[in-house]
């Protein structure tokens, strides 16, 4: 299968400050990959250097086959901090962009035309970006990323500071690029955004990558083994059950988090439950990318730093 | 190189089609030519004619001399025209433009006995025009320390005043002259100084007219061009650098072309911001030179080779404004950074009496090969010098001056390489130095 980032051992430092730490990527093309991981993890720092803006220390780094720089023309790219002219106009700063992308000729105006109609962005083109809301200047600059039907697409953190129709608006276009067969990498420290949209998942923390797996395969392998029961009478003794070790408290929702002991067969368990006591329903509980990337902190930091994790990406 | 280009595209037109250029480097220029055709006809329009009547106490000798000046002498205006060179009042543009001058009618009246304060008052209401008191002793002796008194109206033109005031005075001494027997006219004549003709024998023989005004006017007047033209585009790199970095803009451009491709077309881009400026400043230099038919003071070879000295000039202060630029984030932070950088340009233009006195010098040619003081400090000799500048001496440091070019532009490559995703505290001249290193 054809590779469209192939990162061999990469690190890089700023100063004393490990960015990256020997990094092994392998995307193949037509996935969509979420690049995850908390804020300074080192998510845009690999990205930088897979855009080769800035270079890395060691390893190397080959993108559709080449470098970035000479592939840029068939890379869309959104970085992390935004960035417009305030003063020049949306119609002319897309057009710019993708002038520079290699988009010439008189089609390129209905192209920009047809696009902002598609963003929802259509009587922008004759204003000046300082006009635009920070919401609609972002939505601009994701258009100049894909406006030249790229290849390979780069979104770093692409749905920080979109309303939740504008980022369902921009999550569906990225689908729609997807099933149109381009590569996509996204990086996001919000990581249930992540768990909707991608095939595959590469989390980092530290600049060193801890999970790179479909992300199926990932859930699997990091079972929980934990059952999800919402009994109509809230006082019940669920370590009666045989294969239950441990019981959670009642949420809001009436539900209770039931832990099984390694060696319990959740379908036992859960036949068992249903057949005693009266329930309003009962599931094996899907761990979350969140619930996966504290478990990986967990193990290899601490419960203590896990949980600072986990509250840093729940307030996130 | 088409990259390159669309960034100097973006780079040109979003600084030179700007209401804020469009003043400063076209209306302006236009503005100083029309100067040039406009003002000298208004001066006309200030020459009003002096009309009326000078009240004069004194002896009969000074009033009819007085009278006599008055009838002959030319208007105010007039008299500053003629004073002007020959190269300009003999060219017929100029010459139309000054030879329009108006005539005054004034008649003197003696006064026999009368006091001052009556006169002011007299003088105040218009009566007469001046009171003029030349006491005797004034014309009998050159020692005399009574002194001659003009009495005018608050308001009286300054030209009128010294019109009045010069005749009164000459009044005096042609009264003085013909007291000793002598005759004004003759003795005027016979002082007037003769205009000299500075003529420079060259080493092959040949004599060539000394032009004190070309050597006094030119190299001003190319500095003035190299330092408007290139320091301005030179301060618009510098800013649109700043802008592009402050506002983040950057890191989607370098994901479509290279910090090199970027770092060309802003360079590109500004060297024909650059080439505007220059072209209207010099075309306004043009104007004022054929207005004043002084086009002949300044040679094709020196016009080419001052563009030589401007491209090299402008790539100079180019490559230190935009690397000043992508290393801060702030304009403010390029300040410090740009210090040291402006002494550096301010060395010629210190050294510009000694370079122009002696453009053979050993300073003039020391400082002819150290970059980037080449290209002020050559367009000064060549300006100043009263011989040509020797071939080698020119093309030696086109030579060194290209060579420095090209080094700055590769230290300002790798400057701009680092500099650019840098934010925070901006960069000293050490860590200047490291980057290029790094770069």
């Amino acid at each position: 299968m054809t590779l469209a980032i192939e990162l061999q051992d990469v690190s890089k430092s700023f100063g004393d400050t490990k960015a990256v730490q020997h990094l092994d990527l392998e995307i193949t093309q037509g996935l969509i990959c979420g690049f995850l991981g908390p804020n300074g993890a080192g998510k845009s720092t690999t990205i930088r250097m897979i855009m080769s803006i800035i270079h890395a220390d060691s390893g190397s780094i080959n993108v559709l086959g080449t470098t970035a720089l000479a592939a840029k023309d068939r890379i869309g790219y959104l970085p992390e901090e935004r960035g417009v002219y305030r003063k020049m106009k949306v119609g002319r700063f897309i057009k710019y962009i993708a002038n520079l992308k290699g988009m010439r000729g008189s089609s390129l105006h209905k192209t920009i035309d047809d696009w902002l109609e598609r963003i929802e962005l259509p009587d922008v083109r004759n204003k000046k970006c300082e006009e635009l809301s920070k919401g609609m200047q972002q939505k601009v600059q994701f258009l100049a990323a894909i406006i030249h039907e790229p290849e390979l697409i780069i979104l770093d953190e692409p749905f920080t500071g979109l309303d939740p129709v504008n980022t369902k608006l921009i999550g569906d276009i990225i689908n729609e690029l997807h099933h149109k067969g381009n590569t996509i990498l996204f990086s996001t420290h919000v990581l249930p955004q992540a768990e909707e949209i991608c095939d595959r998942i590469v989390m980092i923390d530290n600049g060193l990558k801890v999970i790179d797996d479909q992300i199926d395969t990932v859930r699997e392998q990091f079972n929980p083994n934990i059952v999800q029961v919402v009994p109509l009478h809230p006082n019940v003794d669920f370590l009666q059950f045989e294969g239950v070790m441990n019981q959670g408290t009642v949420n809001k929702d009436g539900e209770i988090n039931l832990y099984l002991k390694d060696d319990a067969c959740q379908a036992d368990v859960i036949g068992n439950i249903a057949s005693t006591i009266p329930i309003r329903g009962i599931q094996v509980l899907q761990p979350t990318l969140t619930d996966i990337f504290i478990h990986q902190i967990a193990e290899r930091e601490g419960s203590e730093t896990a949980e600072k994790t986990r509250e840093h990406l729940t307030n996130a | 190189m088409r990259k390159t280009l669309t960034v100097a595209w973006r780079e040109f037109r979003d600084t030179a089609m700007t209401k804020a250029f469009l003043f400063g480097a076209i209306v302006m220029p236009i503005f100083t030519i029309g100067l040039f055709i406009i003002v000298i006809p208004l001066l006309q329009t200030e020459d009003e004619p002096l009309d009326g009547t000078v009240a004069v106490f004194a002896s009969d000798d000074v009033v009819t001399e007085l009278q006599l000046l008055l009838i002959e002498s030319k208007s105010p205006l007039q008299e500053q025209l003629e004073q002007l060179p020959e190269i300009v009042t003999q060219d017929p543009i100029a010459k139309a433009l000054l030879t329009q001058t108006t005539k005054s009618t004034i008649t003197v009246e003696s006064i026999d006995e009368t006091t001052a304060n009556e006169m002011k008052s007299l003088v105040l209401d218009g009566t007469y025009l001046a009171y003029i008191n030349v006491p005797d002793s004034l014309v009998q002796s050159v020692d005399s320390e009574q002194e001659l008194t003009v009495f005018i109206p608050n308001d009286f033109a300054n030209d009128h005043t010294n019109f009045i005031t010069r005749n009164a005075e000459n009044a005096v001494v042609n009264a003085r002259l013909k007291r000793q027997g002598h005759d004004p006219t003759t003795v005027r004549a016979l002082l007037k100084r003769p205009n000299a003709t500075t003529m420079r024998v060259q080493e092959d023989g040949e004599l060539a007219k000394d032009n004190e005004i070309a050597r006094a006017i030119l190299p001003i007047a190319f500095i003035m061009l190299l330092w408007i033209a290139a320091f301005t585009s030179g301060n618009y790199l510098l800013t649109t650098t700043i802008e592009e970095k402050s506002n983040k803009v950057i890191e989607v451009l370098l994901s479509a072309i290279s910090p090199m491709q970027l770092l060309g077309g802003k360079i590109i881009g500004q060297a024909g911001v650059s080439a505007v400026i220059l072209g209207m400043y010099g075309s306004a230099a043009i104007a004022g030179l054929v207005t004043f038919a002084l086009m002949d003071i300044v040679t094709f070879s020196q016009l080419g080779l001052f563009l030589v000295y401007f491209i090299m000039g402008y790539f100079m202060i180019a490559t230190m404004m935009v690397a000043v630029g992508s290393a801060v984030s702030e304009l403010s932070d390029a300040q410090s950074l740009m210090g040291p950088m402006m002494l550096l340009f301010l060395v010629p233009m210190m050294l510009w009496p000694v370079i122009s006195q002696h453009p053979y010098g050993s300073v003039a040619i020391t400082t002819s090969y150290i970059p980037p003081l080449i290209p002020f400090v050559m367009i000064i000799r060549m300006a100043s010098a009263t011989e040509p500048i020797m071939m080698w001496e020119i093309l030696l440091s086109i030579g060194v001056g290209y060579i420095a070019v090209l080094c700055m532009v590769w230290m300002c490559a790798r400057i701009f390489r680092i500099g650019i995703l840098m934010q925070g505290k901006p960069p000293n001249i050490l860590q200047l130095a490291k980057w290029i290193r790094q770069g």
